[in-house]
């Protein structure tokens, strides 16, 4: 009753502080856990460090490491490798992750079992995905050469992974397997979202299925599919087990990516002062994508 | 006519259903099959089905010498002491997050899901040598405190979207009722979103047992989680598919079942709460 007269200043002066309070020991935790790694990265970004040879830096080399990253053999094809894997992986997955999700639109009796059951794939760690279709793709009789040879399009005798016009594509398709259904199911719930009714007037007035989907569906589901979009190509910009597991990067370099070539200059080579140079790079490149990305995505959000 | 056509229809739709199962949910049976069948037929083409099932590849990699049942409780105590350190630091910053409005509130967010989209790779040097130097390296503890870098934000973003959904005039009837701001806390909110606090909880736990990049450098032998199990057979001479088929089968199930249970949470936890689905 009198707790409005009661209450004295300081739980208004409290209060004020409160949401400070309850973040600060979120911000403070993860700021030290990704501090910590980005300053250690820059100190010896700068340094002659192999760990073979030193437990500490070596030498001050200034700015050599990053030439050596930008001009190396690796950073290249890597970089074009990612971007590969990760422009059209993204959009292959989106593609038939709507086309999936447009067939469970339909509703017919069984599809919501099958939907519940789409998502495995999804669940499973990449690298046990990796050692999946390592056991698919093995040249001595796996499943897909021979999936493939029954079709009519046999696969290079070197083996699936082992040939350089077909294992960057490999890893591709265990990707798009893996990551599609996650696609397929929120769209799914994006397009159950839109209503019925207005499906419903605009066969009406005449609209084609395919008009329907562009005009209506699609812009309907796109605040879904925004931060779906962003998610994903982000993960395959920064994959790395799954490469590990299939290919090592190889055969040459043909499917190596910048996150592979990064594994392979720190824990292979142990040459902390090339990746910490590289580190830097990729962390560049990944802050200049998703600020990009989220200036225009998620202009109209609200918080 | 119409019967007709929408039979057709039927008919197509199902014939298409079951071309996206079997390609989706086939390689799953396929490599389940794998670890139960004689080793003489995992490469043998076309397919060998009528096999006898031999759980022979379970029995050595779980029970006798069981190599890799070691790693699977290395696994859930990582993955669950992962979830408990988040919780504190999480539901918070949740709560605050949704239930004030103050500047840069937009900016944090979004800085929160940036880091679900670092690469991991890029951390692995840094924390191998850090945790070395405070003497953490091989221990449960330095993979757990790394893996908050996963499960904070996650957390953040799936309980806010929960707390979201509490109406507030509960809260503030609670306080003129003169409960304090802990009673509210613990005896208002918290039960209200404890469907949310499972469910953030469950979709944090399959992160942490499904990563393996921070095991990779901060396990020791006696600490290895299961993905690192399972690695760790590809660089051994002599490939054993049936083994690494078990072991993988294993680590498989968690995550399957916790997705298959929470059916209803799915597309809420893989978007952070950011789509109710």
């Amino acid at each position: 009753m009198s707790h409005a007269q009661v209450a004295p200043a300081r739980p208004n002066r409290l209060r004020a502080w409160l949401p400070f309070l309850l973040i600060a020991p979120s911000v403070i935790l993860l700021l030290s856990l990704v501090l910590y790694p980005l300053l250690f990265a820059l100190k010896n970004s700068f340094y002659f460090w192999n760990l073979q040879r030193s437990a500490e830096p070596l030498q001050f080399i200034g700015l050599a490491n990053y030439k050596m990253v930008l001009s190396g053999p690796e950073f290249l094809p890597s970089l074009t490798n990612t971007l590969i894997l990760s422009v059209t992986g993204t959009i292959i997955e989106f593609a038939l992750g709507l086309a999936v999700a447009l067939l469970l639109a339909n509703r017919l009796p069984g599809m919501s079992v099958s939907r519940a059951l789409l998502i495995l794939p999804t669940t499973i760690a990449p690298v046990v995905v990796g050692f999946l279709f390592r056991y698919m793709y093995d040249p001595a009789g796996g499943l897909a050469g021979w999936l493939l040879t029954l079709i009519g399009a046999p696969p290079p005798a070197e083996g699936i992974l082992g040939s350089s016009t077909t294992a960057l594509a490999a890893i591709l398709f265990a990707d798009v397997w893996q990551w599609t259904p996650f696609f397929a199911i929120v769209l799914y719930a994006g397009l159950l979202s839109v209503s019925p009714s207005l499906i419903e007037a605009a066969r009406l007035d005449g609209a084609s299925a395919w008009t329907m989907l562009w005009r209506i569906k699609l812009p309907l589901v796109m605040k879904t599919a925004v931060i779906i979009i962003i998610l994903r190509f982000m993960q395959l910009f920064n994959t790395f087990d799954l490469v590990l597991v299939l290919t090592k990067g190889g055969p040459g370099l043909s499917s190596r990516t910048l996150g592979y070539t990064l594994y392979q200059q720190g824990l292979v080579d142990f040459n902390i002062g090339l990746a910490s140079a590289s580190t830097w790079i990729i962390v560049i490149m990944v802050n200049i994508l998703v600020t990009l990305y989220a200036a225009i995505a998620f202009k109209n959000w609200e918080w | 006519m119409i019967g007709q056509n929408t039979a057709t229809r039927k008919i197509t739709l199902y014939a298409l259903l079951a071309l996206v199962m079997l390609f989706f949910i086939g390689p799953i049976i396929w490599f389940i099959l794998l670890s139960i069948r004689p080793p003489s037929t995992a490469f043998t083409m076309p397919p060998v089905l009528n096999f006898t099932p031999d759980l022979g590849a379970f029995t050595r990699t779980m029970v006798d010498p069981g190599d890799n049942s070691g790693q699977a409780v290395n696994s859930l105590i990582v993955a669950i002491s992962a979830v408990l350190l988040n919780l504190p630091f999480s539901v918070p910053a949740a709560y605050a997050l949704s239930r004030f409005k103050f500047r840069r509130k937009k900016f944090l967010m979004l800085w929160y899901l940036s880091l679900l989209m670092a690469p991991p790779v890029a951390f692995l040097i840094p924390y191998f040598i850090l945790m070395t130097n405070v003497g953490l390296s091989g221990t449960y503890l330095s993979m757990v405190l790394v893996m908050q870098t996963l499960t904070i934000p996650f957390s953040i973003w799936l309980m806010k979207s929960f707390i979201d959904e509490v109406p507030r005039e509960i809260e503030e009837a609670a306080r003129i009722d003169g409960a304090s701001g802990w009673t509210i806390m613990f005896r208002v909110v918290l039960p209200l979103v404890m469907p949310g606090l499972i469910v953030t909880s469950m979709f944090a736990f399959v992160f942490a047992w499904n990563n393996a990049a921070f095991p990779l450098v901060l396990s020791s032998q006696r600490t290895a989680t299961l993905p690192i199990g399972t690695l760790s057979y590809f660089t051994n001479t002599g490939v054993t598919w049936g083994n690494i088929a078990a072991a993988a089968v294993v680590a498989m199930l968690p995550p399957m079942i916790i997705f298959l249970v929470f059916d209803r949470f799915v597309v809420r936890g893989l978007t952070f709460g950011a789509v109710k689905g």
